[in-house]
């Protein structure tokens, strides 16, 4: 860091800096809570216009695998919210586990999604099939957003699963430490935002009616 | 001209125990029971039901942030940021329910 | 920090193509910017120069009424989503506001250079539709659905590139806000910024907050136009005018993503050409957020005749009209600048000046229009036209040409030659009013947009303004080919600070050294514009 002119300039674009890093997260969480919040505004304005067959539709979901979804993503919200205790009390070996289990309750919501889907779409329910396209005016278009929307929450699960496992690698080769880390906060803040989505599109779709 | 900036150094982390962690997580999963309740069995709430819902998932969600995304110890910027955005989506909803409402 | 040991400038401290298209230096990801943008605007104003040949006289003089179409299309799609949304932030903001900082550089220099890149992405997929597909979109930039989803021509990729190049401006958005709240030098307060730092803070909110709605809406209808069903379709319960609300909830915001960044420039400009103490410093620095925050709330007044309920035009329109006071607030702060200050007319002054009187009109046409009973008459006649060519082009543009005229010596290190520099600027001035003034009376008179063809009766305003375009087109070569000569020509290089002006980066040599400042930046005692203490700088 030597100059001719000999000085540093106190500031600098590329010296480490976690706060910085950590700020460009949350705003980034807060483009992605826009991006919803257009969808949240959507899903408003057609339940006043449908309100009827939006609550009919609502009794074609599970609310079992619902409810069994939210649980998974709140378990693992407090795991990943753990593994980042752990980084910082130096304890390695017990963040991976909980890094781990996070990454593993991420395949089971998936996987319980896929099941969820199938049966809709082998039902015909998915926009542009032809019986999605007999449905009535309304039903239609409850369908067409509640696969928007899941599908685009569901695209942010599979981002955060891999997020998390480049933590976890990242944690087992000790470059995620206790003295550095910003990855694995700023991985669980985009994790639990994945989290508080859902919380509002389990009750938006499953419990309506 | 002193170095001001505190890049590397977390001054005064605050570290949440497991146990804190545990709590939230019930607190959360009893607010997910009482909201599954609520739609399943009282159905004769009606237009009060959704009301409910969104209230109890705000609730959730506020504890979430507060909690496992750190903002109860982290600097109050962030949580003066988090407020702004929420305003700025509430308005954007109130606007557009309000020309609906009166179409 | 990386190490440096000299004090190359920026342009000499590497060579080759690679070292510019993969550099994370901000002086040269704003100078990619420049040129891309720049070949862009070309694009466009060749487009709208198309359309003035169409309407010299009535009746069809060049194109059939679908390609018009397209063209218009295209032209908006060029001008807002690759030139003047990005324009001064991604170029000025990019190339200034670390060294008005006192900082070698943005908080995220590699998501920086990955914005910029993101931006030729979607510039290269607009364009495509070009060639590909069945011809560019014929919809307008808006994209109104149900037409959008209904015509044939290529609006998913269109809708897909405004998509990818907004998502590059949330990127610099980003950056920029980080930017500022983590690398103002130690001394340099939030209320010790310089102006366009607060300008460039207020537009990245917005960047930020806005753009991803209407990233979602474009996606939208990409998914009806792929599924073949209509999430805005009537016939199913969808409402056409839902996609209204929720593209202007995004492009009234965006309309001051294009504004704020002008104002910021123009607040730099006036201090150092009347070489005096902004008037109001904090005035102007908060209604660069007033503006940002009211503006998120006025978007509905883009739909009063669209079917909107009456109770909501009315809340609109109010709304309308408290945004036209942190801008009139302003508009007075910079005039009181001016008074008693030693005025030094050079063409970024001429500029300024030029973009003070254009703003006005196209506030005033602006409330106007914002009044519910005559936008009524307004809405779909050329009065809209005028009204935003005038914010936009004769405000922001303005604003945009005046950087450019002042800050190239310290970008590239030479002058350009004066004299000709103000010879352009008048007749590009004349021109830009020949240009846009009869289209607010041939509005006024009720003469339609988006056609084509009109009326005979409308052909004298028609005329004047295609005559206007031309003059205006040969300023700008003017403006061009001067600024061009001024980087190859034999001019002697210039110092460090041939305005006179007083914020950091006249402290540095020009063009500034990779790391921009050679020896430490020192602040004014009371605040950015404190010419009564200004730091004696040595050559």
């Amino acid at each position: 860091m030597e100059h001719t002119s000999g000085f540093v300039l106190p500031n600098s674009g590329h010296s480490r800096d976690d706060e910085a890093s950590k700020l460009g997260m949350w705003l980034f969480l807060f483009t992605e809570l826009l991006l919803f919040g257009g969808l949240f505004i959507v899903y408003m304005v057609y339940r006043m216009l449908n309100h009827e067959s939006f609550l009919l539709s609502s009794f074609e979901l599970n609310v079992g695998l619902g409810s069994f979804n939210t649980v998974v993503l709140l378990v693992s919200s407090m795991t990943i919210a753990m593994a980042i205790t752990a980084v910082q009390k130096g304890e390695q070996q017990k963040a991976v586990r909980l890094l781990v289990t996070t990454l593993a309750l991420s395949f089971v919501f998936l996987v319980v999604k896929y099941f969820e889907w199938s049966a809709k779409i082998h039902h015909g329910l998915f926009p542009g099939m032809d019986y999605y396209n007999g449905l009535p005016k309304g039903e239609s278009l409850f369908f067409f957003l509640y696969f928007i929307m899941t599908g685009l929450h569901a695209l942010h699960i599979i981002i955060g699963a891999v997020i998390i496992a480049v933590v976890i690698a990242r944690t087992r080769k000790g470059l995620v430490n206790k003295d550095k880390y910003a990855l694995a906060e700023n991985a669980g803040l985009y994790w639990h935002l994945v989290d508080l989505i859902w919380i509002y599109l389990f009750p938006l779709f499953y419990l309506i009616h | 001209m002193e170095n001001t900036n505190h890049h590397n150094q977390h001054d005064e982390v605050h570290i949440s125990s497991y146990r804190d962690h545990w709590r939230t997580l019930l607190t959360l999963l009893l607010l997910t029971l009482v909201t599954i309740v609520i739609s399943v069995f009282g159905a004769n709430l009606k237009a009060l039901s959704v009301a409910t819902a969104l209230l109890i998932a705000t609730v959730k969600v506020v504890v979430v942030a507060y909690y496992f995304m750190h903002l109860k110890y982290d600097k109050k910027l962030y949580t003066w940021l988090v407020l702004l955005v929420a305003i700025l989506f509430a308005a954007f909803t109130i606007l557009t329910a309000t020309e609906y409402f009166n179409r | 920090m990386s190490s440096v040991s000299t004090n190359l400038n920026f342009f000499e401290a590497k060579k080759g193509i690679f070292s510019w298209i993969f550099s994370v230096d901000h002086k040269r990801i704003a100078l990619l910017y420049l040129y891309s943008l720049i070949t862009f605007f070309l694009v466009g104003v060749t487009l709208g120069l198309l359309m003035r040949y169409e309407l010299l006289n009535p009746g069809k003089d060049l194109v059939e009424a679908k390609t018009y179409n397209q063209i218009f299309t295209l032209h908006g799609v060029i001008m807002i989503f690759l030139f003047i949304i990005p324009s001064i932030p991604a170029v000025f903001g990019n190339f200034f506001l670390p060294i008005m900082l006192g900082t070698d550089d943005v908080s995220f220099p590699r998501l920086n250079l990955l914005s910029w890149w993101v931006y030729v992405v979607g510039a290269l997929m607009a364009l495509s539709t070009l060639v590909f597909g069945d011809g560019p979109a014929d919809t307008g930039w808006t994209f109104y659905a149900p037409y959008s989803v209904k015509t044939g021509t290529n609006v998913t990729m269109s809708v897909l590139a405004a998509f990818v190049l907004g998502f590059s401006s949330i990127l610099t958005g980003l950056n920029f806000i980080v930017t500022i709240h983590r690398l103002r030098a130690p001394g340099m307060t939030f209320l010790k910024m310089p102006l366009f730092a607060w300008s460039l803070y207020a537009t990245s909110w917005i960047q930020l907050l806005a753009t991803p709605i209407v990233g979602i809406t474009l996606l939208m209808i990409a998914a009806e136009r792929l599924l073949g069903v209509g999430l805005f379709d009537p016939s199913i319960g969808g409402d056409p005018i839902l996609y209204q609300h929720l593209f202007w909830i995004y492009s009234h915001p965006a309309v001051y993503i294009m504004a704020l960044p002008a104002f910021g420039v123009i607040s730099e400009m006036l201090p150092t050409f009347s070489q005096r103490t902004i008037f109001g410093y904090k005035a102007i620095a908060f209604s660069s957020l007033a503006i940002a925050f009211v503006g998120y709330f006025i978007w509905g007044h883009h739909m009063f005749t669209s079917g909107m309920s009456g109770t909501a035009r009315f809340i609109f329109s109010i709304l309308t009209f408290l945004v036209a006071i942190p801008t009139a607030i302003k508009v007075f702060n910079w005039v009181a600048t001016l008074y008693k200050g030693s005025i030094n007319v050079q063409p970024p002054l001429l500029y300024t000046l030029a973009f003070i009187f254009q703003f006005m009109i196209g506030g005033f046409t602006g409330l106007v229009l914002g009044a519910l009973a005559t936008d009524i008459h307004l809405h779909d006649t050329y009065f809209v036209v005028g009204h935003f060519h005038y914010v936009m082009f004769g405000g922001t543009g303005f604003a945009f040409f005046g950087a450019l005229h002042y800050w190239y010596p310290k970008i590239w290190g030479r002058m350009y030659n004066i004299k000709v520099a103000n010879v352009a600027f008048t007749i590009f001035f004349i021109g830009f009013n020949m240009l846009y003034f009869p289209m607010l009376i041939a509005g006024l008179m009720g003469m339609p947009r988006r056609y084509y063809d009109y009326l005979p009766e409308f052909h004298l305003p028609n005329m004047i303004s295609t005559y206007g375009s031309w003059v205006l087109a040969t300023g700008l070569i003017i403006m061009l080919s001067n600024l061009v000569a001024g980087f190859f020509g034999k001019k002697p290089k210039v110092g460090r600070n041939p305005w006179n002006g007083i914020t950091l980066e006249w402290q540095t040599l020009s063009p500034p050294p990779v790391q921009n400042f050679d020896r430490m930046p020192v602040l004014p005692q009371n605040g950015p514009y404190d010419f009564d203490h200004k730091p004696v700088i040595e050559e």
